[in-house]
C-alpha cells in the first residue's frame, strides 16, 4: 500500500468538483494546487509532480456555458503553468509561458478566466519544462447543454501515460548524448542472419547499410523505452478496474497524456463504437481497435453483456510495453493481460525513400470514392465468396452467441485479411497497424463529424510545413529550422489557411495548434473532422485546414515533449480581428 | 430455416423498399412463426391509436413505447435529423442481423450519411439477382422525410424498435416496445 495510494484515495473521496470552501457548483469556481508529489508505478517509485496532492490529478468537470474561475497555487519550488489542452479560449488564458503569460512563479497563485465554449472530453497538462512527462497532468470533462447524439449508462475518464523512472530532464539529456539511449531493441548480429536467410546475404548487406547511413535502426519506433504505462495512474499490477453491471452502455475517455508514446486500444471481447474523437462528435463507428496518438482523445461506447472482467489493453505502438485495465461486475476481479505483439519494423516507405510519390498523395482527391477504401471490408475477398457470404460481418457482436447465427460465415476469410491500404500510412509502412481481432481497425478516414462547426470553403492559402529532424543529433525542427531560430508564423485573422504537413522525418509527429481547430482533410468534404492534434506518419502528407478565429499568439507544436523542446516549435501570431490586442502577455491573476 | 437466408432477404427486402417496389406484405421471413414472433402487418381499420415517432440525430423520441399484446397500432415516423436513419421493429437478434446488411449498403454507395443513391440501390439489387419483396416491419427515411408503418404487435415477445444505419444502434438509437396486457 503506498504513499500514492492513499492520497489518490483521498482525492477520489473527496467528490470530483474542487469546491472552494462553500461556493456552489454554479460559481464555476475550481482550484488547483500544483505538487511534489511520489510515483508509484508498482514497479519502481519516483518524485514527480501531481495536482491537489496526486498525479493523474482531478477530473474537472466544467459544463458548456459557464464561466469557470479557476486558482491555480504552485507550491513547486520552480516556475510552473497549466495549459488547458483543446480549449478555445481568450489566448491569455491557454497557459503557455512566454507566449500567453509569464507563467507562474514559485509560492504564486494565478486566477485563470474564461467561458466554455464547447463540450466533450479534454484534458489539461503544465507547459513548464518537463513536468507533463514528470506527472502534471489530467482530465476534463464538460458536460453539453444539448442532448448527445449518443447513449451511456455510465462514463470512465481512461487517461493512459507513459511513467518512466527518469526524470524528464534527464531523459532529455540522455537523447541528446545518443538518440538511441532508450533503443532496447538495437539488432544484432542475429538479426543480420536471420534477415540473410529471408532476403539473402547482399540484399540483408545493403539493407544494413542504408540504416546504417541514416545512422537510424528499423525498430526505432520509440524514442523512449524502459516505460511503465499506466491507466489513470495505475500499471497492469495496480489494475485500474472500472465497474459495469452486464448490459450497461458504458462511455470511456480514453486521454492519451504520455510524453511519447502512441497506444493500440482494444478490449477483447467487445467492439467499440467511436463517438468522439478530440472532444467533438463523429458519426459513430464500431471497431475492433484503434490507436490513440500522443495528447488526441476518443471517446467510445461499448456494452459488455457478460457477468466477467474484460482487459481494457493499450498496448505500445513500438510493442515494448503495454498496460491492462478492467472492466468487472465487481470489484476485485482482473482480467487477463494479453500478450504484447511482435514489435514492428519500419521499411523503406518509411524512411521517405518514396517522397516523391507519397507527397503528392491528396487526401482531398477521396472524396468521390466508394467509402470502402477504408472501410472494414475487404473486396478482393468477396469476389470467390458466395452469396449469403456475409464480408464485414462483425464477429464481435456474435462473442457469448450461439454459432448458429450465421452459418455459411466462412470465418477462416475473414481472420488475418490482408492489411487495406491507408493513405495516412506510407504504402508499404511497418507502421499500418491491423487489429488483434482481425476486425476494423480505426484510420483517420473513417473519422466524420457528427455536427460540422465550420462551413465547407475554399481556403485562402496553404502553408507547407516540413517536418524535420537530425536524429543523430536529437534536434527536432520545422522547415529545416529550431524553434529559437524561427519567425513566428503569422496568420490573419478571418483566413482559412490550409496547412501542408510533410513528415521527412522517420518518427510520427502528433502536431497540435493552440486556440483554433484543424480541420483534418481526410476526404470527407463538408463532413472532414475537426481536431486539436494531427498525427502525421513517417513518408506521410497530411493535409489541415484552420479557419483562423482566434486572436492573439499561440504556440504551435509536436506534442511529443521532447521533440517539442528540442525545437519542433513555433509561435503563431494572430494579427488583426475584433478587440485586437497588441499582443502583450498577461501576467498574474 | 437458416438465419443467413434471413439476413440476405432483409437485405432484399430493404433494397427493395428504397427503390420503392412493392410487392405482397408477405413478411421476410418464408419460414413459419417469424412472422406471429415479432408480429405482422396491420391494417389501417384495425388500428385504434396512432404513435407518432420523432427520429433525431442519434436517438428516437419517445425512447420507449408500450403496446397491448395484440394491438394494431399506427406509426408516423418523422425523420427530424440530418443522417439517414430507420425504424424496424424485430427481436435483438434480428437487428443484429440486420446490421451487416445495412452496413453491405454503406460500402456498395447505396446507402450515404445523408441520403440514399437509389441508382446504386438498383445496381446493387440487380447484382444480387434476388426477388422483391415489400419490407412491412422497417422504414428508412431520409432526412425530413415522413413515413407510415401500420404494425400488429404478437401476443407475446421481446421487440425492440431500432435503427440499423452502421454506428446507431450500437451508440444507443434502440428502444424497447413494452408489451403489456
Amino acid at each position: 500500500m503506498s504513499f500514492r495510494f492513499l492520497l489518490r484515495a483521498g482525492v477520489t473521496g473527496g467528490a470530483l468538483a474542487l469546491l472552494v470552501g462553500g461556493v456552489s457548483a454554479m460559481a464555476g469556481e475550481y482550484s488547483l494546487t500544483v505538487d511534489p508529489v511520489q510515483i508509484d508505478t508498482g514497479k519502481f517509485t519516483r518524485q514527480g509532480i501531481g495536482y491537489n496532492g496526486a498525479s493523474p490529478g482531478p477530473v474537472l468537470k466544467f459544463k458548456e456555458g459557464e464561466d469557470v474561475v479557476i486558482r491555480v497555487k504552485n507550491n513547486l519550488s520552480e516556475q510552473t503553468s497549466i495549459h488547458w489542452h483543446g480549449l478555445i479560449l481568450p489566448y491569455d488564458q491557454d497557459g503557455v509561458p512566454g507566449i500567453s503569460y509569464a507563467g507562474i512563479a514559485p509560492g504564486e497563485i494565478f486566477t485563470y478566466r474564461f467561458p466554455i465554449v464547447q463540450n466533450g472530453t479534454y484534458w489539461f497538462h503544465s507547459h513548464s519544462r518537463f513536468q507533463e512527462p514528470d506527472g502534471a497532468f489530467g482530465a476534463i470533462v464538460i458536460e453539453p447543454k444539448k442532448r448527445e447524439p449518443f447513449r451511456y449508462d455510465r462514463e470512465y475518464v481512461v487517461q493512459l501515460t507513459d511513467a518512466h523512472p527518469h526524470a524528464g530532464s534527464r531523459i532529455m539529456r540522455n537523447l541528446k548524448m545518443s538518440a538511441d539511449y532508450y533503443n532496447r531493441k538495437r539488432q544484432t548480429i542475429f538479426d543480420f542472419f536471420s534477415e540473410a536467410r529471408e532476403k539473402g546475404l547482399s540484399a540483408a548487406f545493403d539493407n544494413r547499410m542504408m540504416w546504417g547511413d541514416m545512422r537510424m535502426m528499423p525498430n526505432d519506433i520509440e524514442d523512449m523505452q524502459g516505460f511503465t504505462p499506466l491507466i489513470n495512474g495505475w500499471s497492469s499490477i495496480q489494475n485500474w478496474t472500472g465497474q459495469f453491471k452486464p448490459g450497461e452502455r458504458i462511455r470511456l475517455r480514453f486521454i492519451n497524456s504520455s510524453a511519447m508514446t502512441y497506444f493500440d486500444i482494444r478490449i477483447p471481447g467487445l467492439e467499440m463504437t467511436v463517438v468522439q474523437a478530440d472532444g467533438n462528435n463523429v458519426q459513430p463507428v464500431a471497431v475492433g481497435e484503434f490507436r490513440i496518438a500522443v495528447a488526441e482523445t476518443y471517446d467510445v461506447i461499448v456494452q459488455p453483456t457478460e457477468d466477467r472482467a474484460y482487459a481494457v489493453f493499450a498496448e505500445s505502438m513500438g510493442r515494448t510495453a503495454g498496460v491492462r485495465g478492467t472492466l468487472a461486475p465487481r470489484d476485485g476481479m482482473a482480467a487477463e493481460i494479453p500478450e504484447l505483439r511482435k514489435d514492428p519494423r519500419l521499411t523503406m516507405a518509411d524512411m521517405g525513400m518514396d517522397h516523391g510519390n507519397m507527397s503528392g498523395m491528396d487526401h482531398s482527391n477521396m472524396s468521390g470514392m466508394a467509402q470502402g477504401k477504408v472501410s472494414g471490408m475487404d473486396h478482393s475477398k468477396m469476389s470467390g465468396m458466395a452469396q449469403g457470404n456475409m464480408p464485414g460481418m462483425d464477429h464481435s457482436k456474435m462473442s457469448g452467441m450461439a454459432q448458429g447465427n450465421m452459418p455459411g460465415m466462412d470465418h477462416s476469410r475473414m481472420a488475418g485479411a490482408a492489411k487495406k491500404a491507408d493513405s495516412f500510412y506510407a504504402a508499404g509502412s511497418g507502421l499500418l497497424p491491423s487489429a488483434a481481432n482481425g476486425k476494423k481497425f480505426l484510420s483517420y478516414g473513417d473519422l466524420k463529424a457528427q455536427k460540422p462547426l465550420y462551413v465547407e470553403r475554399e481556403a485562402t492559402r496553404e502553408i507547407e510545413l516540413r517536418l524535420t529532424g537530425n536524429m543523430e543529433r536529437y534536434i527536432w525542427s520545422i522547415n529545416g529550422v529550431k524553434y529559437k531560430d524561427a519567425e513566428p508564423l503569422r496568420l490573419q485573422y478571418g483566413e482559412r489557411v490550409r496547412f501542408k504537413f510533410v513528415n521527412e522525418t522517420m518518427m510520427t509527429h502528433p502536431m497540435h495548434l493552440h486556440g483554433m481547430w484543424s480541420i483534418l482533410d481526410n476526404g470527407n468534404g463538408k463532413w472532414n473532422p475537426v481536431k486539436h492534434t494531427i498525427s502525421v506518419a513517417p513518408g506521410t502528407t497530411v493535409y489541415t485546414e484552420t479557419e483562423v478565429d482566434a486572436p492573439g499568439q499561440w504556440a504551435f507544436h509536436c506534442h511529443l515533449s521532447y521533440h517539442a523542446d528540442s525545437g519542433m516549435f513555433r509561435k503563431v501570431v494572430v494579427e488583426g480581428g475584433p478587440n485586437a490586442a497588441a499582443a502583450s502577455p498577461a501576467t498574474g491573476g | 430455416m437458416t438465419s443467413k437466408f434471413i439476413a440476405k432477404a432483409i437485405y432484399s427486402i430493404t433494397l427493395s423498399a428504397i427503390i420503392g417496389a412493392t410487392s405482397s406484405a408477405a413478411l421476410a421471413d418464408p419460414g413459419h412463426g417469424k412472422a406471429t414472433r415479432i408480429g405482422a402487418p396491420g391494417k389501417v381499420s384495425e388500428a385504434a391509436r396512432t404513435i407518432e415517432i420523432t427520429m433525431h440525430d442519434n436517438y428516437y423520441e419517445p425512447e420507449n413505447i408500450s403496446v397491448k399484446e395484440g394491438e394494431t397500432v399506427r406509426f408516423i415516423i418523422k425523420n427530424a435529423g440530418e443522417f439517414v436513419h430507420e425504424f424496424n421493429i424485430a427481436t435483438a437478434d434480428m437487428h443484429k442481423a440486420h446490421g451487416p446488411e445495412m452496413m453491405m449498403m454503406v460500402e456498395q454507395g447505396v446507402l450515404l450519411a445523408d441520403k440514399i443513391d437509389r441508382d446504386a440501390a438498383k445496381k446493387m439489387q440487380a447484382s444480387m439477382g434476388h426477388g422483391m419483396h415489400d419490407d412491412p416491419n422497417s422504414v428508412l427515411l431520409e432526412p425530413g422525410k415522413s413515413g407510415e408503418m401500420i404494425w400488429r404487435f404478437p401476443e407475446r415477445a421481446d421487440l425492440e424498435f431500432a435503427c440499423n444505419v452502421p454506428g446507431h444502434y450500437e451508440s444507443g438509437m434502440v428502444g424497447q416496445v413494452k408489451l403489456s396486457r
